[in-house]
């Protein structure tokens, strides 16, 4: 191949508009990648302030008209949204000279990452980073089913299927009905550079959310029933039993109100902070701060809280379920206990506050795995790797 | 002359009077020598095939469970872009123009005339305003949206009446000049089109 390797990324968010997991993604993949020398072309949603067309860290950005048409429900919104990103993206890669691999994060861009692969004629590629048939543990409605299918269509179409844990692997595999070759595992990443950038005096941050002689135990996460913080509430009692500790919880979620009703009628209401939404920094130095993380999920498709806790030199507690399981190396990197288990958890949550040393351990091992296994300059090189060999294939086939 | 033709309805599948009227412009077309492509939906019936000098291309959904017409047509427009472009690129890379007969293939012929530089019709059978008798819910604004898309994209807007293009212009502010009326009750109709067609190929 002459010159640079060309990519579109297309993805429903990029920074500034970050929803979910999928904006910082797609923001250090592009970014990593751009310093590989791959030339990368996100295309995405608009986001208010945001301009159409900039150039962040050496990736190249183009926002379209995301709210242009009104729509019934937000999967004909993600449909119509489509139908104008296929469209602008198709005059974008014409004036551009065609790019030579188009990258689909999830189905919120199926349509259009399936449309410019046929248009053009060039390889799709696929990231899956969660399912329908996961998220609502089963297919309920025609609305649950048909968003099911847009992601069986858009694995169907790729070229490649990539996950960012074995268990999505699997999972999608046994979902979509794919061929074992076609899925790869690539892990998710995190930029442990990000956590030694601020300057505030963490002794006195601290003193904004617990008691000196407190430990501090952080939740991170939707307050939601498969992230599992009802099983961390209810182990609050127990772990109190044996250590002085204050809960800090970070995040909204529809179980917000009820919980806090049941931290009240434990009288433990001085024991519990809901914190609520909270500014990144912030979120960076409470995870600094914590003497333990605890991730409880009941389904957790890669578990990304948990890797940015161990970047933050915090010690780990997850629940041994999904993308968790192989983040996190029992007694090495942090401490695994039973999924939806109170007694487990309390168990593993007191392990780690009342051993500094064994903690001490955990943090090391944790951070050298993340600089080690989950950095973003390794797992652009590997989503290159990908591309290269999707290319070479692709130049025996009739239509390069 | 290479002419691409997107009709949702098409015999053996009939929903309204629209898959009749497509039907005689292909047998027209091709037998005036003008190379026909129809690219059409059909449930099962899917594939390449040769029909009085037609050659038709059925397409099925990839995605089956829907819930309304719309979504339904919004992940089949890929599939009809997949044929089009199928077609673009068998014939060296040449298609003269497609013609989308309303409003549900309009996404199709917006991203092939962006990337592929194929001008396009838009052929206006009905229009949501009628068949919604004005009601204005999300659903047939998302519906009205496509068809303000297509009026905006297109090469030439085609209507059957006169009462047709005062519609459009009302409803749609578009400007005179982009209108052709063409009534196919009208003797010479067929001549008519021929003439708008070739027009839109030399410009």
């Amino acid at each position: 191949m002459v010159g640079p390797l060309r990519v579109m990324m297309l993805t429903w968010e990029f920074p500034p508009r970050i929803i979910g997991g999928i904006s910082p993604h797609v923001y250090y993949l592009s970014k990593n990648l751009a310093k590989d020398g791959v030339k990368v072309y996100v295309v995405t949603c608009d986001f208010p302030g945001a301009p159409d067309h900039e150039v962040i860290d050496g990736v190249e950005v183009f926002r379209i008209d995301s709210y242009k048409n009104p729509s019934p429900d937000f999967a004909s919104w993600v449909y119509l949204m489509n139908m104008n990103m296929q469209k602008e993206a198709a005059a974008i890669n014409k004036t551009l000279g065609g790019v030579d691999v188009f990258h689909a994060h999830d189905w919120l861009v199926a349509n259009a990452g399936i449309g410019l692969k046929h248009v053009f004629r060039r390889p799709l590629l696929a990231t899956i980073h969660s399912t329908e048939i996961g998220r609502r543990n089963g297919l309920h409605s025609d609305y649950e089913r048909m968003i099911h299918e847009t992601e069986a269509w858009l694995t169907y179409e790729a070229w490649r299927v990539i996950c960012c844990s074995k268990y999505m692997v699997s999972h999608v595999k046994w979902a979509f009905n794919l061929p074992e070759d076609k899925v790869v595992m690539i892990p998710n990443g995190v930029d442990a550079g990000e956590y030694e950038k601020s300057t505030v005096d963490l002794s006195q941050f601290r003193k904004r959310f617990a008691l000196p002689e407190e430990k501090i135990v952080l939740y991170v996460g939707r307050l939601v029933y498969e992230k599992g913080i009802q099983v961390l509430i209810n182990a609050v009692p127990k772990i109190l039993e044996k250590v002085n500790a204050k809960f800090v919880i970070v995040g909204n979620g529809y179980m917000k109100e009820p919980l806090w009703e049941h931290v009240k009628r434990m009288g433990l209401a001085h024991k519990v902070l809901f914190t609520g939404f909270v500014d990144e920094e912030t979120l960076r130095n409470l995870q600094k701060c914590a003497d333990v993380s605890v991730v409880p999920s009941l389904f957790e498709p890669f578990g990304i809280v948990a890797l940015e806790a161990m970047a933050a030199k915090s010690p780990v507690v997850v629940s041994d379920t999904g993308g968790l399981s192989e983040i996190v190396e029992h007694d090495v990197t942090g401490v695994k206990v039973y999924p939806d288990n109170i007694d487990s958890l309390a168990w593993g949550v007191t392990r780690v506050l009342l051993d500094e040393g064994y903690a001490n351990r955990l943090r090391e091992n944790a951070y050298r795995v993340v600089l080690e296994k989950f950095n973003w300059a390794k797992i652009s090189q590997q989503t290159k790797s990908v591309y290269e060999r999707v290319l070479n294939e692709y130049s025996r086939t009739l239509w390069a | 002359m290479r002419v691409i033709i997107f009709s949702w309805e098409y015999p053996p599948r009939v929903v309204g009077k629209l898959a009749n009227y497509v039907k005689e412009l292909t047998f027209q077309l091709a037998k005036s020598e003008v190379e026909t492509f129809l690219v059409t939906y059909h449930d099962y019936l899917t594939g390449e095939f040769e029909e009085e000098g037609v050659k038709v291309y059925r397409v099925t959904n990839p995605v089956k469970i829907h819930i309304s017409v719309l979504t339904w047509v919004l992940t089949l427009n890929q599939e009809v872009e997949r044929a089009a472009a199928n077609i673009y690129y068998k014939n060296g890379e040449q298609v003269d123009l497609i013609d989308v007969q309303d409003w549900h293939f309009i996404p199709a012929a917006v991203t092939l005339k962006k990337a592929l530089s194929i001008p396009f019709v838009y052929s206006v059978e009905s229009l949501e305003d009628h068949r919604s008798h004005g009601v204005n819910l999300p659903f047939n604004m998302a519906i009205k949206s496509i068809e303000w898309l297509g009026m905006y994209e297109a090469n030439i807007i085609l209507v059957k009446s006169y009462w047709m293009a005062s519609e459009v212009a009302r409803i749609y502010n578009v400007p005179e000049a982009k209108v052709k009326i063409v009534n196919p009750e009208a003797k010479n109709w067929f001549k008519c089109l021929l003439k708008v067609y070739r027009g839109l190929k030399e410009a």
